[in-house]
């Protein structure tokens, strides 16, 4: 698939009220436990503030309708979840590593990684997550393209690194998002 | 007893607060300073307001929400303080290996659109 078949990525039609009940229900759930309590007039009272927000947020662009709330996207996004945890203490376990050292003693540079993932919101929660991993930011990203800071490279295959950084991620985020 | 574990997981949330700090001082260049400040504030607040919940039991579901917005925007800053400072050409530091992303606009100016 070429750069500008990816960026034109609306072949598959995706139906406006499918996004709207995902975001309805995000917002709701959202709004349920800021006020913790399941109370009949707490919930549609929420229900009837968060449609309007659901329904302009959804009247432009189709981010949120490639949710898939299927048993199999849910168990990924638990799997993701826990992937992601891990990897934020083993990111801040390095870190630590580099801040306390007696000489900081890096080899940062930029790397470019091309995803799978094709909807807007896998990329960003994909972006998202690159930037809570060990030694890994998103710069900036272009079409399928993302530009991954790295702290230090020296010494690893950029490439190969890359693979590890993205790809476990990846692999559950397309089971949810598409 | 649960008190003590409330007070553990507060003091480890700042010790990884105080290394973020210490990160940003020590740090070559901006992007490796937003790297330390990103992961280790997150990691930190969250330690924080696990810690919290202990100490206040009734709080958690809005607690549990304000980790969920913590790890929401805390790389979406980072991430736009970065792609910020790379456009306006803020000097990396001198060990920096590559840049692929200073490479991809050069040869986008130079073959026209992509």
């Amino acid at each position: 698939m070429s750069d500008a078949d990816s960026n034109r990525k609306d072949t598959e039609t995706p139906l406006r009220s499918h996004g709207l009940i995902s975001l309805w229900t995000v917002l709701l759930v959202v709004w349920t436990v800021a006020n913790s309590t399941v109370a009949a007039v707490v919930v549609l009272l929420g229900a009837a503030i968060t449609m309007p927000i659901a329904w302009i947020l959804t009247s432009s662009g189709s981010t949120w309708s490639r949710i898939r709330w299927t048993p199999d996207g849910l168990l990924h996004f638990s799997l993701y979840g826990a992937t992601f945890l891990v990897e934020l203490v083993k990111a801040n376990i390095a870190m630590m590593g580099y801040v306390y050292a007696p000489r900081i003693d890096i080899k940062p540079g930029i790397v470019k990684v091309r995803t799978r993932l094709k909807s807007p919101i896998g990329r960003l929660a994909l972006a998202n997550t690159i930037a809570l991993t060990p030694g890994s930011l998103v710069m900036e990203l272009r079409g399928d393209a993302l530009f991954i800071h790295l702290l230090d490279i020296d010494g690893i295959d950029a490439e190969a690194m890359t693979e590890t950084i993205v790809r476990p991620f990846e692999r559950h985020l397309e089971h949810v998002f598409g | 007893m649960i008190e003590l574990i409330g007070s553990l997981l507060i003091l480890a949330g700042a010790v990884f607060l105080f290394s973020a700090g210490l990160g940003l001082v020590r740090m070559p260049d901006s992007f490796t300073r937003i790297q330390a400040g990103t992961k280790a504030t997150t990691l930190g607040n969250v330690l924080i307001v696990v810690g919290l919940a202990f100490y206040h039991p009734g709080w958690t579901l809005k607690l549990v929400l304000v980790i969920f917005f913590v790890l929401m925007t805390n790389p979406v800053s980072s991430h736009a303080l970065s792609r910020a400072a790379h456009r306006i050409r803020t000097p990396m530091a001198p060990a920096t290996v590559m840049d692929a992303l200073a490479d991809d606009q050069k040869t986008n100016e130079a073959g026209g659109a992509t």
